[in-house]
């Protein structure tokens, strides 16, 4: 089972922002978010699967490599955060 | 008589969307949002054939676009699914359209509800230049392929604010003429219901290419129709002020006896047929440098009237290319958007300004609402 917690902004579309899930990497991760939490779909990932710009996740406090995120292999106890750059003005 | 009823003067800002609404006097506003917090709201759009619905064209850097449905004028709004890029096809896209679809949709920039023989239906236009149509209130998106997999589509190019399909017209007197607009691809005319699009740009000279009269590639700002002779269209264009009267096959310019004839924002309300408003702004920066001016072309006189009395509103204004609306009402109303968040309006034909009280967020749109005539 993996923590997940959500960036506080990620209220508006998820009801909770600590949960837990089961998954292998990260892809299966927002999968089962977005199952979940259907207004979470297109929000993380765009319409052709790929990481948002400014959508950040680090797994057990380290960043992931955007490149490879969604492949990233997750285990056991595993702590994901998935969180947002801070930008704009 | 002043006819009953309310306006309301919907505004999409940087940071939200807001309701402005009046009695048909126009003369005191109540300002209600924002709705859809910190989001840029690039466009909304109320639908005539629907009373009280409104669809919203929301972006967010973070979150990616975002379509809303109001069913209540804009009190309370649901979120419908958003177009995507890559659809479900029975084929494979050709290969013009292959490196546009590996791009996700950027932005979201026009809703136009359908023509009269398409009662349930709604387009939108986004970045990457694709048109998309809903026929169930948003709940799902088709892509339009006459225009999405146009053979010329390779050769078009983003302007300042993106590749955007910012402009969609039906003709009310041809339902199957319609037209849309795309930086800097140029206005796109189909004469079958959008089975098919040709470019509609002759006449419109394009500076910054060295061929300057190409078939397709001028950045057109905006497009309105003539209220009572939609075969004259007017034209606010990167490189001037058009007018056609041959249904967009040609353009003549008519904007060079104004000091610059840039600018963003065409209107032409329903009640004043032959007059058109626009806003001139400096190329380079892109405001109105000391005094924003609105020019009222005169189409039986083919002749030009500056509207805005004196200096009401010292300073450098803004114009978004959606910044600029009319109303239904006569005499007309037109309501004008700036990108330093004033909204200044006319409810006598532009023959006075005023501004709504209320300082909002910079202003990317303003569309109207009004009780019809």
């Amino acid at each position: 089972m993996v923590a997940v917690r959500l960036d506080a902004m990620l209220r508006e579309f998820a009801a909770r922002r600590e949960v837990d899930a089961e998954a292998t990497n990260v892809g299966e991760l927002l999968d089962e978010l977005e199952r979940r939490y259907p207004r979470l779909r297109f929000r993380l990932r765009d319409e052709l699967g790929q990481l948002r710009p400014f959508v950040k996740v680090f797994l057990n406090g380290a960043e992931v490599d955007r490149r490879g995120a969604l492949s990233a292999s997750l285990a056991s106890a595993d702590t994901v955060d998935i969180l947002h750059s801070i930008q704009g003005g | 008589m002043a006819k009953k009823g309310t306006v309301r003067v919907y505004v999409g800002t940087r940071k939200g969307a807001y309701v402005a609404s009046s009695d048909t006097a126009r003369r005191r506003w109540q300002v209600a949002g924002p709705f859809f917090d910190g989001k840029d709201v690039f466009h909304l759009s109320p639908d005539p054939r629907q009373d009280g619905v409104v669809y919203a064209a929301a972006n967010s850097s973070w979150w990616g676009p975002m379509v809303f449905r109001s069913s209540d004028h804009g009190r309370r709004w649901s979120e419908v699914a958003p177009p995507m890029m890559v659809v479900s096809k029975k084929r494979p896209p050709p290969s013009s359209f292959d490196e546009a679809s590996k791009r996700p949709i950027v932005n979201l920039w026009h809703l136009e509800p359908g023509p009269e023989n398409e009662p349930k239906s709604v387009y939108l236009g986004v970045d990457p230049a694709s048109l998309f149509r809903s026929d169930d209130n948003g709940k799902s998106w088709e892509g339009i392929p006459g225009l999405n997999e146009h053979e010329t589509r390779p050769r078009w190019n983003p302007g300042a604010g993106g590749m955007c399909l910012h402009t969609i017209i039906f003709d009310p007197s041809r339902p199957s003429r319609r037209y849309v607009g795309i930086s800097a691809a140029g206005m796109f005319k189909s004469e079958d219901g959008g089975a098919h699009y040709r470019p509609a740009n002759r006449g419109v000279r394009v500076s910054f290419q060295p061929e300057h009269y190409p078939e397709f590639g001028q950045c057109v700002h905006k497009v309105v129709l003539d209220p009572a002779r939609p075969e004259t269209a007017y034209r606010q264009d990167h490189d001037g002020i058009y007018v056609s009267r041959d249904a967009m096959e040609s353009w003549q310019r008519v904007g060079r006896p104004l000091s610059t004839d840039f600018g963003f924002v065409v209107a032409a309300p329903k009640a004043m047929p032959g007059h058109a408003f626009f806003v001139p702004l400096e190329g380079g920066p892109r405001f109105a440098r000391h005094q924003l001016q609105v020019y009222e072309w005169r189409e039986k006189e083919r002749s030009w009237r500056a509207t805005v009395k004196g200096r009401p509103w010292p300073g450098e204004l803004g114009v978004h290319r959606e910044g600029l609306a009319a109303d239904a009402l006569d005499p007309a109303g037109l309501y004008l958007g700036t990108t330093t968040g004033q909204l200044l309006f006319t409810r006598d034909g532009a023959r006075t300004w005023g501004q709504v009280p209320y300082n909002f967020p910079g202003i990317h749109s303003v569309s109207v609402a009004s009780p019809p005539e």
